[in-house]
């Protein structure tokens, strides 16, 4: 490729494929600028933050009309992909940067003085789960994994004085610096023996080795996927790397808390998708079944522990730290089944489509569940200044709007029909009792999956109880809410009970963006 | 003339004092440093595959990247770990035992 053809085609990949990281990016680099030239005291961070988010998801929500059904296209010299699953995650990260922003403003959480830094750290991290989405080539992976966690660092630690912060900083970044170099190490394996970095043609390579399990080759290269797998699931909060989850939450703001929780885990688990599937070629199914079979292993644990340990938590937020990773352990299921599916003979393309999109799904139903009820703990401490579950006690009968959207959250986070929740949960078992037809395994993993629901009743009806049926206690500030906040909750309350009445719309376009992924690899 | 298993062999000596070395130590920076080794461990074992094998200058360029990489991060982690200090006094990793359960 000459260098004239190089310079052609980057600048219409900037401008067609890469626009909203581009307007993102733009975006950081006015929010510094203003600040060097002390704009930012006429022009908010937040303002300029939220007009960049909401120029990234226009241009994102254009992708989706110019994209034709089924295409996907290489772009900077085969880096990054653009199809609909990226576009999918694209504007799911859009959405939420743009909620996670409105949030922000309306807590306060940080001053005018930090706010350029902040939301400095938050655009980069968001263009870093872009490109974790998009990823074509083992080094996209890296780096977007990297891009995406150095911002959530600082994030985590971003109320510096205070000694739970900063202690909640070190442990993430140090687990999450090292879970980095291992999957870094991983990787060096991986594309040693294979010659390539490029995860178009991996599965292709991996085929080509040939020798079955036992040949040397394939064991090194199934040993360097084994150790990014657990690099991603350090990303996804999945036991056994789970226990940075609960110190880093409890330590960090409730507002980054709920980004760490929803937008990260998107991003991580698009990369491991389509990691995945780059490794998936003619020869491979015997070593990717296993590794499907292993991944259902890791959801039972993750759900299960998840579940079992929430429910001694006093404080509000470690309590939904542990939910999140139950419910990272749900969508694992969800990848477990496609990954069995996709590599068995007997299973339908449909079959598989639809296990991919209903982990779309869940994903979607998630962040709005999600980021309510982290958005109902953030107000709740704006007024009772503790995070702990006293602080709600009594706030359902206080008649404000705080209560309604947490039992709405709440009530679709377990799973209750009417809620976004519901059909999620519903999606993912239906996809994994299809792999159970595949591999019997997968019965076990369903099991453990509907028993997990139940478990998970007891510390969600916990929640319930004290905001409903216990008296506040004396000294504690009442929760009144100005109307901004409001309308903000019953927002969000209001889309957990679109996702649960109308879920097709979004199912229509979940199963799209499943197929896209998988018509370039004809699985 | 060294051959490929020689290098990999300091990569994965690398590797492993790094882990053993994340895994042991007390004190936040000498875990850094875990990290640093881990890193470039890594960092030997694409040289020595893109000299060898038909991975070329990809393995070359991809340490690049992981130079830089290392640094932006060295930095970050080295201003939490002074921030750890401001609000504790030390920079032992077991004295931060406020979050737990």
């Amino acid at each position: 490729m000459s260098i004239d053809q190089l310079l052609n085609t980057t600048g219409r990949d900037l401008s067609v494929y890469f626009n909203a990281e581009l307007v993102l990016s733009a975006t950081v680099v006015l929010l510094l600028l203003f600040r060097l030239f002390s704009i930012d005291r006429f022009v908010p961070g937040s303002f300029v933050a939220l007009v960049g988010a909401l120029v990234a998801g226009g241009f994102s929500v254009q992708q989706v009309i110019n994209i034709e059904d089924g295409t996907s296209v290489v772009f900077f010299a085969g880096m990054l992909k653009h199809d609909l699953f990226t576009v999918y995650f694209r504007i799911f990260l859009c959405l939420f940067l743009i909620l996670t922003i409105a949030l922000t403003v309306l807590t306060g959480i940080p001053d005018s003085e930090d706010s350029p830094d902040f939301y400095t750290l938050l655009l980069g991290s968001t263009i870093g789960m872009m490109m974790m989405a998009s990823a074509n080539h083992l080094l996209m992976l890296f780096l977007g994994v990297e891009m995406a966690s150095v911002p959530s660092y600082v994030m985590v630690g971003f109320l510096k004085g205070r000694k739970e912060s900063s202690e909640a900083a070190l442990k993430y970044v140090v687990y999450g610096a090292g879970a980095a170099g291992v999957m870094l190490y991983g990787i060096s394996l991986i594309m040693g023996v294979l010659g390539t970095g490029d995860m178009a043609i991996l599965g292709s390579q991996l085929s080509a080795l040939g020798g079955g399990l036992g040949s040397p080759g394939v064991m090194t290269v199934a040993l360097g996927a084994l150790l990014v797998l657990a690099g991603l699931a350090f990303k996804l909060s999945l036991v056994p790397f789970h226990f940075w989850a609960p110190d880093a939450f409890e330590g960090a703001p409730a507002e980054v808390a709920g980004f760490l929780s929803v937008a990260s885990k998107a991003g991580a688990f698009a990369l491991l998708v389509r990691f995945l599937l780059s490794l998936t070629g003619a020869e491979t199914a015997e070593l990717m079944t296993w590794f499907g079979l292993g991944l259902g292993l890791i959801g039972i644990l993750t759900a299960t522990y998840g579940n079992l340990t929430a429910y001694g938590q006093t404080n509000v937020k470690r309590l939904f730290a542990y939910s999140t990773i139950a419910h990272a352990g749900y969508m694992v299921m969800a990848v477990s089944a496609f990954v069995v599916l996709q590599n068995s003979d007997t299973a339908t393309a449909d079959d598989v489509s639809n296990s991919l999109s209903s982990l779309l799904f869940y994903l979607a139903a998630y962040l709005f569940m999600n980021l309510g009820a982290f958005a109902v703990v953030a107000m709740v401490r704006n007024h009772t200044f503790r995070e702990d579950l006293t602080s709600l006690k009594g706030v359902g009968t206080q008649g404000n709007w705080v209560g309604i959207c947490m039992a709405i959250c709440v009530a679709s986070l377990i799973g209750i029909p009417g809620t976004g929740g519901f059909f999620g949960k519903l999606v993912v078992f239906a996809s994994v009792y299809k792999a159970a037809e595949v591999s019997s395994f997968m019965y076990v993993v369903l099991a453990f999956a509907g028993a997990n629901t139940v478990f998970s009743l007891f510390y969600y009806v916990k929640i319930l109880k004290a905001m409903y049926l216990e008296e506040r206690e004396p000294g504690i500030q009442p929760v009144q809410v100005p109307t901004a906040e409001r309308l903000y909750l019953a927002l969000l309350g209001v889309m957990v009970i679109i996702t649960g009445i109308l879920p097709n719309q979004l199912a229509v376009i979940a199963k799209d963006a499943g197929q896209s992924i998988l018509a370039g690899i004809g699985g | 003339m060294a051959t490929l298993n020689a290098y990999l062999l300091v990569g994965a000596v690398l590797f492993v004092c790094g882990v053993i070395c994340m895994a042991t130590k007390r004190n936040g920076i000498g875990v850094l440093m875990g990290v640093e080794l881990v890193l470039n461990g890594a960092n030997v074992n694409f040289v020595a595959f893109s000299k060898f094998t038909s991975l070329g200058l990809d393995g070359q360029v991809f340490s690049l990247f992981i130079i830089v990489l290392a640094a932006a991060e060295a930095a970050v982690a080295l201003a939490i770990a002074l921030n750890f200090y401001n609000n504790h006094l030390t920079i032992d990793v077991d004295r931060g035992n406020k979050l737990k359960g």
